[in-house]
């Protein structure tokens, strides 16, 4: 699983409020490179919640190696230049996390992540 | 054959054995591209940008694969574990660099060529609602899976109530003005009929596209739908609530076939059964011979 996937999902377990963003607990977390492409982080930058990238970072920070580019703690407005893109780049497309948790900030409730695909099925009772 | 969906959860039916199918069998990766590029066809995708896609039921990612080639990034959900699996070896392999890369024998002068995979993967059920952030995604597409949400597995599986919540997930997550195709087999008009009430009841406009309508096997429906925010309201407002609908009984009568009355047979084969029967052929594309005053003819009895 991506960051940037991570980025849009939420728990929609019975009882949660807003359900985002989720805990990352991480257990094993890998780096697929791939090439950067500005146009691509500029315009998922609008739709990007900001907060939760930094967040989701931390939370798998000390899984990642090598370690990634530092980004920004809050986004510059105006133009933002390509170094800043892209470490945002990789960041976002190159940490994948292959096993380990979500967990729904309100509930509690665990979604596990097994070889890179996070299971968000729920029982009809949860719905 | 019969219906797969006859047979229980889509998790259990798409097993490992089924899965492999998916990617070894030439001719299903073929009509599975053919109806994903159809698809892609009827999301009128601005051509010169990455769209941010959803794949509802994506199962081995072969419609993901179009979508790459397309030059999108896309995220893919499935109920089946197992064809997920193939999915995720498909993506691990592009990650190798051993991709091997399906010939484009259609136009391919704008098909990207990219070596990584830019899907992502989640094991969902889609009836249970979707589990993402509002307006997230550009388009939509579903391959030959909308269907499996008209059969209930259980007794807390009400089909229409797992409908009316994917659609009104769906509906919750397109951007402003984004698509929907999502391609499905019916198994009865009814069942066209259930699929698209229900996601008209949320506020989608749109309807339902058939390719081949003449012919049993290439015949294939489209989902078409759009978000239109603008007129959404009233829609909303004269929609019932999902508690007063859910008596409505879906498909239990059309699951068994409806007893149809035993016709006696006589004469089966007269003049006008078969010109007929030729006109129908010559609909669907046949070549069939001219109506001659010899059609229907008999032949001379032997001595």
């Amino acid at each position: 699983m991506r960051l940037l996937t991570h980025n849009y999902l939420i728990s929609n377990v019975k009882g949660t409020k807003e359900g985002y963003p989720l805990q990352i607990e991480a257990e094993e977390v890998v780096i697929e490179d791939s090439p950067f492409d500005q146009e691509l982080v500029t315009g998922i930058l609008p739709k990007l919640n900001y907060e939760a990238v930094i967040g989701a970072l931390h939370q798998v920070a000390d899984k990642v190696e090598p370690k990634p580019a530092d980004i920004p703690e809050k986004l510059p407005e105006g133009e933002i230049d390509t170094a800043t893109l892209e470490a945002l780049y990789h960041v976002l497309f190159n940490i994948h996390v292959i096993e380990g948790h979500l967990v729904c900030p309100d509930t509690g409730r665990k979604f596990p992540i097994k070889q890179g695909i996070p299971n968000m099925i729920l029982h009809e009772d949860e719905i | 054959m019969s219906r797969p969906e006859l047979s229980g959860h889509a998790s259990i039916f798409y097993n490992e054995r089924e899965a492999r199918k998916y990617n070894s069998s030439s001719r299903m990766v073929n009509v599975q591209r053919e109806i994903t590029l159809r698809a892609i066809e009827l999301l009128l995708l601005s051509p010169d940008k990455a769209s941010y896609i959803l794949d509802i039921g994506c199962g081995s990612g072969l419609s993901g694969q179009v979508l790459e080639e397309k030059g999108h990034i896309w995220v893919g959900c499935d109920v089946s574990r197992d064809m997920l699996q193939v999915a995720h070896e498909r993506i691990d392999d592009s990650f190798d660099g051993n991709n091997k890369n399906v010939e484009n024998d259609e136009g391919s002068d704008e098909v990207h060529d990219p070596p990584l995979s830019t899907g992502d993967l989640l094991h969902h059920d889609m009836g249970t609602g979707l589990p993402f952030r509002p307006a997230t995604f550009d388009a939509c597409i579903s391959i030959s899976a909308l269907q499996w949400l008209c059969y209930s597995n259980s007794a807390s599986q009400n089909p229409k109530r797992r409908l009316l919540r994917f659609f009104s997930q769906l509906y919750a997550i397109l951007k402003k003005s984004a698509r929907a195709v999502l391609q499905f087999y019916p198994e009865t008009a009814e069942q066209a009929v259930l699929i698209s009430e229900c996601a008209t009841a949320v506020g989608f406009g749109g309807g339902v596209v058939v390719d081949y309508p003449n012919s049993t096997k290439a015949k294939k429906h489209y989902l078409v739908l759009s978000c239109d925010r603008t007129s959404s309201k009233q829609v909303q407002q004269s929609m019932p609530s999902v508690e007063e609908q859910t008596h409505v009984s879906v498909s239990a009568a059309s699951r068994k076939g409806i007893d149809k009355p035993i016709r006696k047979k006589k004469g089966i084969k007269t003049k006008e059964w078969i010109i007929k029967k030729k006109e129908t052929q010559r609909k669907r594309g046949k070549s069939v011979r001219p109506d001659t005053k010899y059609t229907a003819r008999r032949r001379p009895t032997k001595f």
